[in-house]
């Protein structure tokens, strides 16, 4: 049995991961030998274990999701991607054609995004169902830390801030919207980080409706 | 039935993961995912990183199910912990430079979860009476446990940090959780 007089101390460390991994690996000897540091470290366990419930509470992207039950059910794999190719050429011909391609029933449609020459490789729509809209991106270039992407709502000339974003791994973006229907267009800026009142340039992205 | 499965305790449902079942890990995915993410976002501060540190985390959960120990503790708490880890690990590996900031300045959080179901709302309440706890805490306490947890930093990191003897930033991390365990214990009273 180790001396518990060297160890009172260790449980709040342990329980924080900031023990090294030596001072961890003696700590853990030392506990199986003694039943106050056991007991203590279980009394003080709820403590550390709320943390993680401290953070705000944040929405994953929806592609973490897909990425993840792809992974774990591969036959719900996306198609390949010629197919990809195909439909997303599909689409695009069909929103040529008539602007907008009507999906579903009445509330539900999609909108093929406009994108900034800047940008040549990025992408996106806005699925619209109901009273619920996405903004999906891709290929949006990283802003670093200091700026972010903000989305607009065009209600007639006025232009209204709603969301920042990130992008996350290869550029997507995946921004929930509230009610678009009496929305006259749905724009993204580059902001300084904390998003800002009016836009600081001519949109990068735009979906008008 | 899938509206069965929806009815079923963590702990049932980690049964039918351990059998290898896509839906109900699915179902783990959509209790706990938003809170797995919430935390990786915390310590890492970025989304593309927090997006690998949670998937990275949920398929070792997957991968490694049939080690789940159900007298260990929560589902909950199980993945939350691998998932912590994991993002400590990618911390470790980064510049300190970057952890610092990462921990001590308060990220922009845009990407706020609607209230929009019971259980968010009860995630919601939940941070708050966590929050609510470690605002309780004196400010050397309340910071050497987020710096511990939320920055990856050792002891010894943090005392170097904080110009404090090692053994008074051990003593620091033990009487806040000591003072957060009875703040909760009062509040769930």
């Amino acid at each position: 049995m180790s001396d518990h007089t060297g160890h009172t101390d260790d449980v709040g460390a342990y329980l924080l991961s900031a023990l090294n991994d030596l001072e961890r690996q003696a700590f853990e000897r030392h506990l199986r030998g003694c039943d106050e540091c056991r007991e203590e470290l279980e009394r003080l366990r709820p403590a550390a274990e709320a943390l993680p419930g401290s953070v705000k509470q944040l929405e994953p992207p929806p592609g973490l999701k897909k990425r993840l039950m792809a992974e774990v059910e591969p036959r719900r794999r996306t198609p390949n991607r010629s197919l990809l190719a195909v439909a997303a050429a599909l689409v695009i011909a069909l929103a040529v054609a008539v602007g907008v391609s009507q999906l579903g029933g009445d509330d539900t449609r999609t909108v093929t995004a406009t994108v900034a020459d800047a940008m040549p490789r990025a992408g996106g729509q806005l699925d619209i169902d109901g009273d619920h809209a996405t903004l999906r991106l891709h290929d949006m270039p990283d802003l670093g830390r200091a700026r972010v992407y903000q989305v607009w709502l065009q209600h007639g000339e006025r232009m209204v801030p709603a969301r920042t974003f990130e992008v996350g791994r290869g550029g997507t973006g995946d921004v929930r919207l509230p009610d678009v229907r009496k929305t006259d267009g749905v724009f993204v800026t580059r902001e300084d980080r904390g998003g800002a009142r009016v836009p600081s340039e001519d949109p990068i992205v735009s979906v008008p409706l | 039935m899938a509206s069965d499965i929806r009815d079923l305790a963590d702990e049932e449902v980690m049964q039918l993961v351990q059998r290898g079942d896509p839906r109900a890990f699915e179902l783990l995915y959509d209790r706990h995912g938003g809170a797995a993410y919430s935390l990786a976002y915390r310590i890492a501060g970025r989304q593309a990183i927090a997006e690998d540190v949670v998937q990275e985390a949920l398929l070792s959960i997957w991968r490694n199910r049939l080690r789940y120990d159900q007298t260990r503790g929560s589902v909950r708490n199980w993945i939350l912990g691998i998932v912590h880890n994991r993002a400590i690990d990618g911390l470790r590996r980064s510049s300190v430079h970057d952890r610092r900031r990462a921990t001590l300045e308060l990220v922009e959080e845009r990407f706020e979860a609607p209230e929009r179901t019971d259980v968010e709302v009860a995630r919601r309440e939940e941070a708050r009476s966590v929050r609510g706890a470690l605002d309780t805490l004196p400010d050397e306490q309340r910071k050497t446990i987020e710096l511990a947890y939320f920055g990856g930093f050792s002891h010894t990191q943090i005392a170097e940090m904080l110009h404090e003897p090692v053994g008074t930033v051990k003593g620091r991390m033990r009487l806040g959780l000591e003072k957060m365990r009875r703040q909760l214990a009062e509040g769930a009273a």
